[in-house]
């Protein structure tokens, strides 16, 4: 009667794996808009400052969760069922389900010899997103939470976002955290902005306040409070009184409100970047960094999207490249016009590539040994190739590029030290741009 | 024997009283109209003297005891004389050297007071035995080779790796004497063995060039030449670098400090002294051959002799390393000694260590709390709850003595005290969805949390079952890691990190960079864990968990390799050993993890760990905080509280209730929250009581008790808990979203949790607009709507939202000043709302104080 789980078949342990995620990823769902306007960062930096050395000020990474297929998209070879076609760059071709992107390949450079170390969703995530592979000892920090410390908050705009929530459902919400840093660089997490009901809550007064009752309010607080602030002070309280401040200027003041209200932008411009979760996600990310934001992660696709075990080309051709060559070249194009794309870097990637062959069940499976990304704007020279797989993209022909490589890049262009070492609270010291081996990353030279 | 002195010796007694005129001046601050403090008594110590070859020095202290409580080091003043010049000498600073077998008295006198220490010498000129660890090692310590921060490191530096403080004396010796470049992951040299010891021209050797900056060396110049060090690392290779002579190895067993504990004024220099004690009942000073660092430089900074000088007032520790071992001494500056400083009479023995070390570091405590102030405090830390209106009153009015006893012992009784220590062992033990792979696995865990607190078990007991747990019910849970077996290399740190306090997460892949935690007992000590597999009923996806004496078998995408306990560096299979290395009897045949869970609740660790953390709810802060990172370099504040406080636990069969009571009700909990101006600095030694923000449960619920609007908990799902349930309440907590606890600080409970309470921007926010705190107010059916149905007058609203909020009465001007305000108010109802908004967003109310 007894039976070991190992024997269970590809699709049931799917189905656990799905069925813990779900209920364990519930706990992620709570969204607010605290820590994550930090006013501190400027000076808790530390360190040499660079800031404003770099051309780049913002950084919109999209996130492609579930990992695609590299020879289907940015690296087409004679194993993928896809042709390549010609860009707009002489000598680059990509799939030819990337028709719009080809268009627009002058403003992106690909990195073809991408190479990461872990196998699975969630280590490679955490992989991708920090830089280092996951240990029980210690968490680190991720990319998103180091460039929000570096380089701090702009006009009352959370400086970190990740959108949608939707994303959380995979429980690696976790992995944009900060660590070990204040939990002000955290990510703000914010639900699907292609849905009828989406909004910010705690930004505006509600209907039953008026800011004449607020400072009627405040002024009642400061009578009941006075005996215990006069006997008891402590520094939790001065944070709290200046949280407090800003949070009513926040209020008061609709700037903040408006960067998230998708309501303002054209019907045009909304279709153009595709009515969907994963459009709208890009379209709010431009919205955030152009009111100030400084790091958004974009992502936007159902559970498992790119994760196609089975049935990989259809499920590439039909659901999911269009809507890349859908929001992607809009993005670029978009910031292109706001004059936004020299200050704002371009990552698009998931958590690893797809195997070089099929499967049984016509799917590609994870590939992390070699794989390819797309990286644009912010001064990172795009229209060329760096690195190269083999004939079949399932190993590095020239050239190993490591996420250290690729965060180090990324630095270079927002004009942080990519250098830098964080230290831990138990002492160990972390490198903001770690490669392989334990090495510092070194910006990518021909991009910047 | 009455102790002639030597002629040279009048001159010095001499000399030595113009040197104390000098020094008692300075004592004085300079400040003429001053009273200095009289000399009471003094002393020696050591009091017994014994130098031998093997101990060829020592350093003396001579101390006095002052009448304003300081006992000050004299040393450096020269008082000290020693009545034969034949048997040994003895220098400015206090140390005593062996020259020729004998007996002598060290003899030492000033302001009428007079102390004496018997010497005694044995074959002096015997070569101590030699130890590579202790005589090699040493030298290395001394002159931070083997620091974390340099060849110590992780990864070696330079591609030379030795050990922290030489606790590894015989992978060290290979480094120096076969050479070759360290790799962290493997046993194998990364690059050709150049022998660090050329024993042909031993002034050749790298070992001797590199430190002395003959050749270039990216530690900068550590030794000279001229120095007595470079000629024992010198004559070491010139004998032929040997790890070890004809005689056995002298092992240290372990070192000890003097003073342990010390106060110093504010110029206060003291001397340390470090003592070796040898696994042979012998000893041997140190202290010249050790690395001192001050935990806190503002506070004290410290020679490379160990001399300890005050710099401003605070509290921190001295760390000690030498010989393969850290220790650590604890000490205080006071700005100004109080003359008297009577401690409060004791409820108990926690208040004997508490209040003796106030008295040492002259820092007066605050008074006892207030009956309400403690009310309040108590029944948020016994049960995460307020008291009700009727109960506060009817506590400040009763005029029982043992009051407070009976509360105690009714919040302990009390069904909320289930329900919170539930709530906080169960974010212990990580009882979530997220973490163990389902809510149905989280429930069945929660429930065994819950039947435990009800019952009140013995937390041995609690342990036993977790460690040791199989099938599928409650603890077993446990080792469910994402509805899979948890991995040995994860499981088992949580463990000792749990039950034993202490983090080897670092020596999982290398040895750990500033502890005695080797890379060997960290996988010794996994492998308990290696076993761990799990069935399943067919169509019940219960998932049973046992240990497979064949090891665990591959399951679905692993290789058999991955889930084998194998060494990372030394790439074998491990064998269960416990922390001193010793494998266990079966061989981890049987039923490793009840070996492992009987070794845990045996070790001393355990009890310490488990009242550590106690005091740390309790107080916010543990005895050693963080309360499960007990290590050398993190001494506890209290270490004669802490042992006292486990031998109690233990007597009491590890009771948690009994743990709770005794701190409860001893007087150091029971002090008030305010301070005094001169204790107002104090962070550590609980003088005061410390306020702690409350937990985002309980404040979520603590609002809801105010207002009197219940929380809706929902799943996301279209389900929501049963009405009414509270937050500490909800038996899978993770399922339930929620913005607020969230917000502030709802821990994470895929690892050990921390919690965060730090103010936000975000708390702020929904201060001021968001739901909890603008729509539970005005609520149908809530208090405020009660009080508005009465028709209540606004001094009966007042009084009753204080009670209620803040668990007192308000003082005779608030009343009335909230009187007047409220009563310009043409809009009752809503002057009322925010006269509760104001409660629940008060400081006041959000911490317990």
């Amino acid at each position: 009667m007894m039976r070991k789980a190992g024997c269970l078949t590809v699709t049931q342990e799917l189905l656990k794996r799905r069925h813990f995620i779900r209920v364990g990823s519930l706990s992620l769902l709570g969204i607010s808009l605290p820590r994550y306007l930090n006013y501190r960062s400027l000076q808790a930096a530390g360190g040499k400052d660079t800031r404003g050395q770099g051309k780049a000020q913002a950084c919109i990474l999209v996130w492609l969760e579930g990992g695609p297929s590299h020879v289907d998209t940015w690296d087409p070879k004679p194993n993928s069922s896809f042709k390549p076609i010609p860009t707009n760059v002489a000598g680059i071709q990509v799939s030819e389900l990337l028709p719009r992107v080809a268009g627009q390949m002058d403003k992106l450079a690909l990195l073809r010899s991408v190479h990461t170390e872990e196998n699975n969703h969630g280590q490679g995530t955490y992989y991708a997103l920090t830089g280092h592979r996951p240990t029980a000892a210690m968490q680190f920090p991720s990319l998103g939470t180091i460039v929000t410390r570096e380089l701090g908050a702009r006009n009352n705009v959370p400086a970190n976002v990740l959108v949608p929530d939707t994303w959380k459902t995979l429980s690696y919400g976790q992995y944009t955290k900060g660590a070990f840093l204040d939990p002000a660089y955290d990510p703000m997490v914010v639900p699907d902005p292609s849905k009828e009901d989406f909004q910010i809550s705690d930004l505006a007064l509600p209907k039953s306040l008026t800011v004449e009752r607020l400072r009627d309010r405040r002024s009642m607080l400061k009578l009941v409070d006075r005996m215990y602030r006069s006997k008891i002070e402590r520094a939790e309280h001065q944070a709290m009184d200046r949280f407090t401040q800003q949070a009513l200027q926040m209020i008061l003041t609709p700037e903040t409100r408006q960067a998230f209200d998708l309501g303002r932008e054209s019907d045009k411009t909304r279709d153009a970047y595709g009515r969907g979760s994963f459009g709208q996600s890009l379209l709010l990310a431009r919205r955030l960094v152009e009111a100030g934001a400084r790091f958004v992660t974009a992502a936007g696709h159902e559970l498992n999207g790119w994760d196609t075990h089975s049935d990989n080309d259809s499920r590439h051709k039909d659901k999911m490249v269009p809507g890349l060559d859908r929001a992607l070249p809009t993005l670029l194009e978009d910031l292109k016009q706001r004059g936004l794309l020299d200050s704002t870097v371009v990552i698009v990637m998931g958590e690893f590539g797809r195997s070089p062959h099929h499967n049984s069940k016509a799917g590609r499976d994870h590939w992390p040994h070699c794989w390819s990304l797309a990286i644009g704007g912010g001064g990172i020279r795009g229209g060329q190739v760096v690195g190269a797989s083999d004939e079949r993209g399932a190993y590095v022909a020239d050239r190993m590029i490591s996420m250290g490589d690729l965060y180090a890049t990324i630095y270079k262009a927002l004009g942080i030290d990519w250098t830098k070492e964080y230290m831990s609270p138990i002492g160990r010291p972390v490198k903001i741009a770690n490669a392989l081996d334990d090495e510092t990353g070194q910006p990518i030279k021909e991009l910047i | 024997m009455v102790p002639r002195l030597p002629n040279h010796s009048i001159a010095k007694i001499l000399a030595i009283f113009l040197i104390f005129l000098g020094w008692d001046s300075r004592l004085a601050h300079g400040q003429e109209d001053a009273v200095s403090p009289a000399l009471l008594s003094l002393r020696i110590v050591p009091e017994d003297i014994h130098l031998s070859g093997l101990n060829p020095s020592q350093q003396v202290l001579l101390l006095g005891r002052y009448s304003d409580g300081l006992e000050r080091d004299l040393t450096g003043s020269s008082l000290l004389l020693l009545d034969s010049a034949e048997v040994a000498a003895i220098e400015e600073k206090g140390r005593l050297t062996a020259l020729a077998e004998g007996n002598a008295t060290l003899h030492a006198q000033m302001a009428n007071q007079s102390a004496t220490a018997s010497l005694t010498v044995q074959s002096p000129t015997a070569p101590p035995p030699f130890s590579f660890q202790h005589d090699i090692g040493g030298i290395l310590t001394k002159r931070g080779c083997n620091d974390s921060s340099c060849h110590a490191g992780v990864k070696g530096r330079g591609g030379f790796k030795l050990s922290l403080n030489a606790l590894d004396p015989r992978e060290d010796y290979r480094w120096i004497v076969k050479g070759g470049t360290y790799q962290v992951m493997s046993m194998e040299s990364a690059g050709p063995e150049t022998p660090r010891v050329d024993l042909s021209q031993p002034e050749n050797s790298l070992l001797l060039r590199k430190p002395t900056l003959l050749l270039p060396h990216g530690g900068g110049e550590r030794l000279t030449a001229e120095s007595s060090d470079y000629h024992t690392l010198l004559g070491w290779i010139q004998a032929g670098a040997p790890y070890e002579r004809k005689e056995p190895e002298v092992v240290v067993e372990r070192l000890t400090l003097f003073p342990e504990e010390r106060v110093l004024d504010a110029r206060g220099i003291h001397q340390v002294l470090v003592t070796a004690h040898l696994a042979d009942g012998r000893t041997r000073d140190l202290t010249h051959r050790a690395s001192y660092q001050s935990g806190n430089e503002e506070v004290v900074t410290v020679t490379d002799s160990g001399r300890v000088q005050a710099r401003s007032p605070g509290e921190t520790t001295i760390i000690v390393r030498t010989a393969g071992h850290t220790v650590s001494a604890r000490f205080g500056v006071v700005s100004e000694p109080l003359q008297a400083n009577p401690s409060p009479p004791p409820h108990n023995f926690i208040d004997d260590y508490v209040f003796g070390k106030l008295s040492r570091f002259q820092i007066p405590p605050s008074p006892l709390s207030g009956d309400a102030e403690f009310l309040r405090r108590v029944c948020l830390d016994l049960t995460g709850t307020l008291p009700p209106p009727g109960r506060v009153r009817e506590f400040i009015a009763s005029r029982d003595p043992q009051k407070r006893r009976k509360l105690i012992d009714a919040l302990l009784d009390s069904p909320e005290y289930v329900d919170y220590w539930t709530f906080r062992f169960g974010q212990l033990f990580r009882v979530a969805a997220g973490a163990v792979g389902g809510a149905e696995h989280a429930y069945t865990y929660w429930r065994w949390v819950w039947e435990n607190i009800a019952q009140n078990k013995s937390y041995r007991e609690i342990a036993l079952e977790r460690l040791a747990a199989q099938g599928y019910g409650g603890a077993s849970r446990h080792f469910l890691s994402y509805g899979e077996e948890a991995k040995a290399a994860d499981i088992m740190p949580e463990e000792v990190r749990v039950f034993l306090g202490r983090r080897l997460d670092c020596a999982q892949c290398h040895d750990h960079p500033y502890e005695q935690w080797s890379q060997d007992q960290f996988w010794g000590l996994a492998s308990f864990f290696g076993q761990i597999s799990r069935t399943e009923w067919t169509g019940f996806g219960a998932a049973v968990l046992f240990d497979d004496p064949a090891g665990r078998q591959p399951d679905f995408g692993e290789s058999a390799e991955t889930v084998k306990v194998i060494h990372p560096r030394r790439k074998q299979l491990v064998k269960p050993a416990f922390l001193d290395g010793q494998a266990i009897a079966s061989g981890g045949n049987g039923h490793p993890r009840r070996e492992f869970a009987r070794w845990v609740t045996a070790h001393p660790y355990f009890a310490e760990t488990l009242v550590n953390r106690m005091w740390g709810y309790l107080f916010g802060r543990g005895l050693v905080d963080p309360v499960d990172d007990f290590r050398s370099t993190n001494p506890p504040t209290h270490p004669g509280l802490l042992k006292a406080l486990a031998e109690d636990c233990r007597r009491h069969g590890y009771d948690l209730k009994q743990i709770l009571r005794r701190i409860t009700r001893s007087r150091t909990y029971q002090l008030a929250s305010t301070p005094r101006e001169s204790n107002r600095e104090d962070t550590l030694n609980y003088s005061h009581f410390i306020p702690k923000p409350l937990e985002a449960e309980v404040l979520l619920d603590a609002i809801s008790q105010v207002t009197g609007v219940p929380e809706t908990f929902e799943n996301g799902q279209g389900g929501q808990a049963p009405p009414g349930t509270r937050a500490i309440q909800l038996e899978v907590p993770d399922i339930y979203p929620s913005d607020f606890l969230q917000m502030y600080g709802r821990p994470n409970l895929l690892q050990i949790p921390e919690v965060e309470a730090s103010p936000s921007l975000g708390q702020a926010l929904h201060m001021l607009v968001g739901t909890t705190y603008t729509e539970k107010i005005s609520k149908k059916g809530g208090r405020l709507d009660r009080l508005i149905q009465r028709n209540a007058s606004h001094r009966e609203v007042i009084e009753e939202l204080y009670l209620a909020a803040l668990s007192r009465l308000p003082s005779p001007r608030e009343v009335a000043e909230l009187e007047s305000v409220l009563s310009t108010s043409s809009d009752k109802k809503r002057a009322w709302e925010d006269l509760i908004w104001s409660l629940i967003t008060s400081r006041e109310f959000a911490f317990n104080h």
